[in-house]
Parts: structure tokens; C-alpha cells; sequence
């Protein structure tokens, strides 16, 4: 019952991208359409439901002072963890060339740049501040993925609307886009308590 | 040499690797003395905040003067040769009950008189919260209690921090314990407080970092009845 | 002299005209934030307070301009394979270095930001920097185009911190500004009001530079 807690908090609660408003960048440039924002939701889901538990087993089993070599390397968590999701992000890069190559030129240069999406690096930080166990951190890595998965798509969705809207010429695209963000944060607030 | 050869790139990297490794390892040695002696300090400060020493100069040396320290067992039971600075109140938390230890600070004052003071540690609404709660002699009133939290929403459950004196000072005075001598500890409760000596306001808006704080308190201070009742056996057969 | 030689001369000035544009254009016509779409993730939770703000800023602007020159430095070495990596690599070892700096030197900040501080790696505008700029260009310019970009980033974050603390807090810097008959706006000290002020910092921003309107 508690990883579903977990699940749930992290995909709804403390949702990545509308709570602690990390992954904006690509959230922003990619959901113009709903059809990316769906293929990009899922790789992210993919990289951070696997890195998230790597980074886990590397920081309290390799790096901690009573990890496997025995000395207190903490120093060098920030960049072993932003070697294995690159090199994850590599390895999604390649099977999603070889499986849909209209979702690879669709996406261009963000899927590499899922490497240095906040909310991926986000994910690992926040289980290490927040000392999960093992099975805890894997289920709220795919949570957090989940939660990003979901605001992607929805504000896709928003904007693709957006589009016949009649929006003042200095508001029109990015401003609308910021304020419309951070009402559906606001709407995202109403889940805070939730436990099952 | 050809840049994009095999060898170049990994002896590149080789060379990239090292270089950051040993200038890394280099800062963190050289911080790391300061690091640790602020981390310290902050532990000094929050325990001494407990008491109500607040907006010390020298909170290192009024630390060493007042502050001795013990550690407990789950059964109430002192232990020696572990000093309270080793245990990690947040790693003794994810132990079971049976396996945890408990460090204990014992103030004394100028004049003599003695708080107990208990790590507070449970959580928050977003993430952890902690304290230290102070007792007095007759372990049962609460001297103090100072709190803090990582990521709690500012002007709702931050403010266990940023106000003491509306959250944190109303605890002083109440009582631990009802008058048939049941452990109660003490409640942030809504919508006014029924019983003056087991009750404060909540923080309206912060329903469940109140919970977490009422959470934390009792179960705080439930790890040290069994050594408190030792305690007070001792004093009552001199 | 001939003209040749003149404009050679010209081109590397220490503060010539090229290199003061390099430190201003970021501050408004490519601002990170408002016109890059770069940079917003690590903007929005250090802003409740102007002093976390300003920490979060000359972070930025120290691991930016270090790492534009230092990439500089070494981009005619760098193969071509690995050259994401050693861009992360670099960045990487600077933030670890400023997370250990304020570990050491301003513990009460670094407490509240450690995080936000390791997300520096991932903040798209030194990556982005990198990329566009320090690759292709010599390492003093690419030093003042990165601390050009950290400034304008830092000049948004201010500008929101100072709006979420004095209407979310009555303070700016800690110290009470706004009387006390003044009742504090919950609305503002929530992360939501970061992106809307962004949003209206937006609008703003594009109603006086015409030229940004429709840009992204």
C-alpha cells in the first residue's frame, strides 16, 4: 500500500512539472502537439523509472561510507548520476531511431536533451534527500515519470486548443503558456493529502 | 593526431576523468573540516533553541558547558561507548523499533536545574521535519521546543520554523502526562483547544504538517518513557 | 595601417563593442528566460525569498561563465564523440565544487537549496551556452557571454523573488518592508505564482520590445 502512495503522490501530489515546476524547457518547446508530447512522455517515464533506481544502488551501495569501496565519495554523486542518465538517454536514443523513426525526427534535438531535463537529475535528488528504500525510489521514479507523462500531454493539449484563441500579440505563445502552466498548478494543488 | 580516433577519445576521457576526480576529491578534503563543524554547529543551535537559548555568540561554548549527553536503547536501557554526535536520529528512524537507538541531552543549568531534551524526527507534508523538545526535571512539563523542516510550503507548515513564537512557544508549560497518569503528549489541534494542558493551535492551513508534528512528538517522547520511568524509580528510592 | 589590419585590431578589444553587447543582449533582446525558453526549472522554487534568489544567481553566473571558458579553452581538443559528455562532465565538477563551497561557507542557504543547487547541471541555459557559443568562439568572450547570460537569468529571478517576498511575506532580504496592517498574500508563496509573475513579466517585457512579440 505504501508504493502506492508513493505512485500517486509522485505522479499527482508533488507532480514534477506543475508542483515543483522542473522539466519546463522541454515541457515548453515540445507540447505543441499533443502526438510528441505523448512520445516524449513516455521516454521520460522509460529514462526515469531506470535511473532513478540505478543512482539509488550507486549512491548507498558504491559511494556511501559503507558502500562497496569503503570510503565516503558522496562528492562524486552529481556526476555519476548525470553519467548514467545520459548514458540511459543514449540507449532510449537508439531504440527509438531503430523502433519509430518518425518519432525521432519528431522530437530532434529533445530527445538527447532529456539528459539535462531538471526533472530526470530532479528525480535522483529528490530520492536522495528523501532517504527512500530501494523498492520506494523505483516506484517513485516511475511515478515522477508518470507525473511528467500526464502534465506533458494535458498542456499539449491546451495549447493545440490555444491555437484559435484570441490572445493579445505580447501575451500570445510563451506568456499564455507560463499562465496557463501555473493555473493548472494551482488545480494540481486540490490533490495535496491524498493517501490511500 | 587524429581527434576522432579511438585512442585520442579515450584517452581523453582517461585524462578528463582523473583531472575532475582529483580536483574534487581535492575541495571536498579541504571543506570538508568546515563542513562538518557547521553541521554540527546547526545540530548545537536547534538542541540549545530547545531550552530557549536563541541568538547566541558562541552557541559552540555554551554548548560544551551545559550539554552532556547519553544514548538509549529501545528498552530504555544506556549504552555505552556510543556517543549521542554518532547516532543519526534520521537513520535510526528507518531501523525497526527494536533495533533503534536514541540519543539524549541532558541540559544543565546555571542554577542547577535540569532539561531533558529529545530529538523530534516524522513527516512533514513534502518531506521531513525534526526538532527537540525540551522537559523539565519533573518529566512532565515541557521547557521547550524548536522545530525545522526541509521542504514545507512557506506561510503553512514552514512556519514550525519561521514563527516560534506562535507555534513553538505555546508548548512550554504543558504537560506530557493526564492527571491518572496516562502518557498524552502534546497536540496541535483546530478549531480552539479543549484541554489547555495537552493542547495547541494548529497551523491554520497545515493540516498535515500539523498532524506530522503531533506525530513526531508523541512518538519522540513514547522511545524515552521506559528510561524516564527508570529515572524517576531512582530518585523516588533515595 | 591598412583596413585589414585595423578591423583585426578592432576584433580583439578587451571591452569593444562586440564584447559590452555580449553582457547586455542577454539582459533584454535574448534574455535566458524570457526569449531563450531556457533556465525556468531551478527559477521557480528559489524564488520565494530574494537572498535564495540572489545565491541561486551567482551560482549560475559563476558555473556559466567558468564553464563557457573553460570549454572554450579546450574546444579545438575536445573529440568529437564524447563531446556532450565532457560538456556534462565539466559543468558537473562546477556545481559540485559551488555545492561544497556554501556547504562550507553559508550552511543556512545551502540547507534550503541543495537541490535546486545540484539542478544547476541541468539548467538548459549553461548547456545551452556551451553549445551555441563557447564551442565557436575564444575563451574571453565566451567568459563574458556566460556571465552576460547568468545575469539576465538572475535579473528574472530577482525580479520574481522581490514580488513573491514583499506581497508573500511583507520582507525583502528578511527585513520587514510593508507595515503591519499589510496581510500577507498566501497565493504568492506558492510555486504557481513564480509562473504566472514569469508570464507577466512576459507580457510585459514583449509590450515594450515589439521585436520579441511572436518570437516563441
Amino acid at each position: 500500500m505504501e508504493y502506492v502512495n508513493i505512485f500517486i503522490k509522485a505522479s499527482f501530489v508533488e507532480n514534477m512539472v506543475l508542483s515543483f515546476f522542473l522539466g519546463m524547457c522541454s515541457y515548453l518547446a515540445i507540447s505543441k502537439k499533443v502526438k510528441t508530447a505523448v512520445g516524449l512522455g513516455a521516454a521520460v517515464v522509460f529514462v526515469l523509472g531506470i535511473t532513478v533506481p540505478i543512482n539509488w544502488l550507486i549512491s548507498n551501495k558504491l559511494l556511501s561510507a559503507d558502500g562497496l569501496l569503503g570510503t565516503d565519495l558522496t562528492f562524486l554523486r552529481l556526476i555519476i548520476y548525470i553519467s548514467v542518465i545520459a548514458a540511459m538517454v543514449q540507449l532510449v536514443e537508439m531504440v527509438v531511431e531503430k523502433f519509430s523513426p518518425s518519432l525521432y525526427s519528431a522530437l530532434g534535438i529533445f530527445l538527447p536533451l532529456i539528459t539535462v531535463n531538471c526533472a530526470i537529475l530532479g528525480g535522483s535528488l529528490f530520492m536522495d534527500s528523501r532517504g527512500y528504500r530501494l523498492g520506494e525510489a523505483s516506484v517513485f521514479g516511475l511515478g515522477s515519470g508518470f507525473g511528467f507523462f500526464l502534465a506533458i500531454v494535458a498542456i499539449a493539449a491546451i495549447r493545440e486548443k490555444l491555437r484559435y484563441a484570441d490572445i493579445p500579440a505580447p501575451l500570445r505563445g510563451l506568456g499564455i503558456a507560463f499562465i496557463i502552466t501555473g493555473l493548472m498548478g494551482l488545480a494540481f494543488m486540490s490533490f495535496i493529502g491524498i493517501k490511500l | 593526431m587524429d581527434k576522432n580516433s579511438n585512442f585520442y577519445t579515450i584517452t581523453y576521457a582517461a585524462i578528463l576523468t582523473v583531472v575532475v576526480a582529483v580536483i574534487l576529491a581535492f575541495v571536498n578534503s579541504s571543506l570538508s573540516p568546515r563542513m562538518e563543524a557547521n553541521q554540527k554547529l546547526a545540530t548545537q543551535e536547534d538542541i540549545l533553541r530547545s531550552v530557549g537559548l536563541t541568538d547566541l555568540e558562541d552557541a559552540a561554548s555554551v554548548y560544551e558547558k551545559t550539554i552532556s549527553s547519553i544514548v538509549i536503547d529501545s528498552k530504555g536501557n544506556v549504552l555505552d561507548g556510543i556517543s549521542a554526535e554518532e547516532v543519526v536520529v534520521a537513520d535510526e528512524f528507518k531501523k525497526p523499533e527494536s533495533e533503534q537507538k536514541h540519543p539524549l541531552y541532558i541540559y544543565t543549568g546555571e542554577d542547577g536545574s535540569k532539561r531533558y531534551i529529545v530529538p523530534l524526527y516524522g513527516n512533514g507534508l513534502w518531506d521531513k521535519i525534526w526538532g527537540y523538545m525540551s522537559i523539565q526535571e519533573d518529566l512532565n512539563t515541557i521547557a521547550g521546543i524548536s522545530m525545522d523542516h526541509r521542504g514545507e510550503t512557506p506561510g503553512l507548515g514552514a512556519e514550525i520554523k519561521d514563527s516560534p513564537e506562535q507555534y513553538n512557544d505555546p508548548y512550554i508549560g504543558k504537560k506530557l502526562y493526564n492527571d491518572s497518569g496516562e502518557f498524552v503528549a502534546v497536540s496541535m489541534v483546530k478549531g480552539g483547544i479543549k484541554e489547555p494542558d495537552h493542547q495547541v493551535d494548529a497551523i491554520s492551513g497545515a493540516t498535515i504538517t500539523s498532524d506530522g508534528v503531533n506525530e513526531m512528538v508523541y512518538r519522540g517522547v513514547d522511545y524515552y518513557l521506559e528510561y524516564f520511568n527508570s529515572l524517576q524509580t531512582q530518585t523516588s528510592s533515595k | 595601417m591598412s583596413e585589414v589590419q585595423v578591423a583585426e585590431k578592432k576584433q580583439t578589444q578587451l571591452l569593444g563593442k562586440k564584447e559590452r553587447r555580449l553582457l547586455t543582449d542577454p539582459f533584454n533582446d535574448n534574455n535566458p528566460i524570457t526569449v531563450q525558453v531556457l533556465g525556468i526549472c531551478s527559477a521557480l522554487a528559489v524564488t520565494v525569498a530574494v537572498k535564495n534568489a540572489l545565491v541561486m544567481s551567482i551560482a549560475v553566473v559563476v558555473v556559466t561563465g567558468f564553464a563557457n571558458l573553460i570549454i572554450s579553452l579546450l574546444r579545438n581538443s575536445i573529440p568529437n564523440r564524447v563531446r556532450m559528455i565532457v560538456q556534462l562532465v565539466v559543468i558537473a565538477s562546477l556545481v559540485s565544487i559551488v555545492e561544497m563551497v556554501l556547504h562550507a561557507f553559508q550552511y543556512d542557504v545551502y540547507k534550503q537549496m541543495s537541490v535546486y543547487i545540484g539542478l544547476i547541471i541541468t539548467n538548459c541555459i549553461i548547456m545551452g551556452r556551451l553549445e551555441a557559443f563557447a564551442m565557436a568562439n575564444k575563451p574571453w568572450q565566451s567568459l563574458l557571454d556566460g556571465v552576460g547570460n547568468g545575469i539576465g537569468y538572475g535579473a528574472i529571478l530577482v525580479t520574481v523573488a522581490f514580488f513573491r517576498e514583499l506581497f508573500g511575506k511583507g520582507t525583502v532580504m528578511g527585513f520587514k518592508v510593508l507595515p503591519s496592517w499589510y496581510e500577507p498574500n498566501g497565493l504568492m508563496l506558492i510555486p504557481a505564482a513564480a509562473i504566472f509573475l514569469i508570464g507577466i513579466i512576459i507580457w510585459v517585457q514583449r509590450a515594450m520590445n515589439k521585436k520579441l512579440v511572436d518570437i516563441s
